[in-house]
């Protein structure tokens, strides 16, 4: 099996358009990083952090107040209001927009390391047959299925790669650009106010982004190896990406957008303020999650191992 | 035979789409022989092909290869099998050397050294570091075999291996191939539109129309003697012929007839005792693609032409 990685990793990066797209991801966070520095320079960034503070604890306060928040949406609201009194008691300053620890605290890599991943998914296993190596490829003493397991190893190594270098990107382009500012990111655990390291929590939004990376890679993976064409499994994946959260937003009256795909794919919500539906909660997604891999991964290896090669 | 087969093909069928196309095939090859395989377009040489190595499923019977049966141990019975299928398309953005190295990793036991020796057995020291984006049909031929040739397979199927590769091309491959059966004691299994070619390179044939095995021959067999006759009139010829106990066929003006050396001085004396006008009579070697034409029909297309 490491033989057979060994082949994927190495006909992966033969392919120029690999080193392209590492690259890519280079230049993308470089700038990405330069435009908020400009934006930044824009602003005036005289106002108080305490004024900012107590206008939006007054905010949460009041909304709490009409009662009509519940669940997931009411226990969000109770502990942005405990975060904000604890900020206003012992004066703890929120991290500045424009500090190297708000980089490194939410870096965002997900979406870009997303896309690339989806393409090198979609054509690991259709580019074998666009190239006819099929044949040469599976005419070997090795079960299908160890075939397309490499590939699918491959594809997730390579999200990770990318996720990996786009964070160690994000941290040099953070130390270049960026002071290091005052202020610091709270949270609520047990029930009472803690702080958070920037490098911790900026490492767990990679691994919930890598979430959405490896179920839209699978999702591509199998659309990939089922029609053998890697154009119509970046189109879908791309169609799936995008369009999801406006499927959640037209269905979001319906028990059934509980369980749809596009309600999950994003797991860096449950650390924004956003709540997409009271009833849902992180273990819940990564159930449903869990249970549409399992699906597109059935679907995969039973088409790949049954298939006559007929091109 | 008295050498045990090493490639059996057991009652073989593969039906697609509720059409039989391969129908109880049954076939044995035996090492150091080189088996060709004819058939009209559509007759499911292909499709036997690859069954036998893998890229589908049979829908009956069985494949043994060296005591291994396909379908339980399927890892272990193709470890033995070299395959070119087609034309060998290789991964076109990499190195020669580096598509080898890719395959030597899917086999057991393939070291660097070996990969060395194959390639210079095929003659491609000079250009194996380079993109095969950059090799001639020829070399990519080349390159195809070898890589199947690097885990010493016990058996080798060819498909259609000599196409695109100029006449000393295949001359060579022809004699490799020789060399490795008696040598190695490899059996080779080669499928080819090119008659004359399997002619040269064959000890045995096997011929499939509408997936069946409608012939099975040495080729030594095959070299019977004819001769054409050319005389006139027609009719009273073809009459004396047949009175005489031969099979007359009407070839061009004439008839062709097999007849042994030593019959010729009579046949000659009857017919001219017959007052028939003799014009030519010569030896008349039927080809091998006369023969296949023969079995199969003439030209006419297999019934089951698919795809």
């Amino acid at each position: 099996m490491l033989k057979l990685l060994q082949n994927e990793w190495m006909k992966l990066w033969a392919k120029k358009g690999t080193w392209i797209m590492a690259a890519l991801m280079i230049i993308l966070i470089f700038s990405m990083s330069g435009i908020v520095k400009w934006a930044d320079g824009l602003n005036d960034n005289n106002s108080d952090w305490k004024t900012t503070v107590q206008g939006n604890l007054e905010m949460e306060k009041a909304s709490l107040d009409t009662n009509v928040l519940k669940g997931e949406s009411k226990r969000h609201a109770e502990e942005n209001v405990q975060i904000y009194e604890y900020r206003l008691a012992n004066d703890v300053a929120p991290l500045s927009d424009s500090s190297r620890e708000s980089m490194i605290y939410d870096p965002s890599v997900g979406s870009i390391a997303l896309l690339l991943t989806v393409v090198v998914a979609a054509g690991i296993v259709a580019s074998e047959f666009s190239q006819g190596t099929i044949k040469m490829l599976l005419t070997r003493p090795v079960k299908r299925w160890k075939i397309l397991t490499s590939k699918y190893v491959t594809v997730l190594l390579f999200g990770l790669l990318l996720m990996l270098i786009g964070f160690a990107t994000t941290i040099l382009s953070a130390y270049i650009f960026f002071p290091s500012g005052g202020g610091q990111a709270l949270t609520v655990s047990g029930g009472n106010v803690v702080e958070t390291s920037a490098w911790g929590h900026g490492f767990y939004m990679l691994l919930l982004s890598f979430g959405n990376v490896i179920i839209t890679a699978t999702f591509a993976f199998m659309i990939g190896s089922v029609f053998r064409s890697s154009g119509m499994a970046i189109g879908l994946s791309l169609f799936i990406y995008f369009s999801g959260n406006v499927i959640v937003v037209l269905l979001s009256r319906f028990e059934i957008v509980k369980y749809l795909l596009f309600t999950h794919m994003d797991l860096t919500v449950y650390e924004s303020d956003f709540v997409i539906n009271d009833a849902i909660t992180l273990p819940f997604s990564l159930a449903v999650l869990a249970v549409y891999l399992v699906v597109f991964l059935i679907v995969s290896y039973s088409v790949f191992t049954k298939r006559d090669i007929t091109a | 035979m008295e050498q045990n087969a090493i490639v059996e093909l057991k009652n073989l069928s593969k039906t697609i789409h509720g059409k039989k196309i391969i129908d109880d095939l049954s076939l044995q090859l035996y090492p150091g022989q080189i088996t060709g395989f004819l058939g009209p377009n559509g007759a499911g040489k292909t499709t036997t092909i690859r069954m036998l190595v893998g890229l589908m499923k049979k829908s009956g019977g069985e494949v043994v290869i060296d005591g291994q049966t396909l379908s339980s141990d399927f890892e272990e019975a193709l470890s033995k099998v070299g395959v070119i299928v087609e034309n060998p398309e290789m991964y076109k953005f990499m190195s020669g050397y580096k598509n080898l190295l890719h395959f030597a990793r899917m086999h057991k036991g393939v070291t660097k050294e070996r990969i060395d020796e194959v390639v210079k057995q095929v003659g491609m020291q000079n250009r194996i570091q380079e993109k095969v984006g950059t090799y001639s049909l020829g070399m990519r031929q080349r390159l195809g075999l070898a890589q199947a040739l690097l885990h010493r397979p016990k058996f080798l199927i060819l498909d259609e291996p000599t196409n695109g590769l100029d006449p000393a091309g295949i001359r060579e491959f022809r004699d490799y191939l020789r060399l490795i059966a008696k040598t190695e004691n490899v059996s080779v299994f080669v499928s080819s539109h090119m008659l004359s070619e399997i002619e040269l390179m064959c000890d045995r044939i096997a011929v499939i129309q509408n997936g069946k095995l409608v012939n099975l021959r040495d080729m030594r067999e095959a070299q019977e003697t004819h001769y054409y006759v050319e005389a006139l009139p027609i009719d009273k010829t073809s009459e004396l012929l047949t009175t005489l106990g031969f099979q007359a066929e009407s070839v061009n003006d004439g008839f062709v007839i097999q007849a042994e050396k030593t019959q010729v001085p009579e046949l000659v004396q009857d017919l001219a005792a017959a007052g028939i006008e003799l014009f030519a009579i010569q030896p008349h070697r039927k080809t091998l693609e006369d023969q296949f034409l023969e079995m199969t029909g003439g030209g006419q297309l297999a019934e089951t032409s698919s795809k």
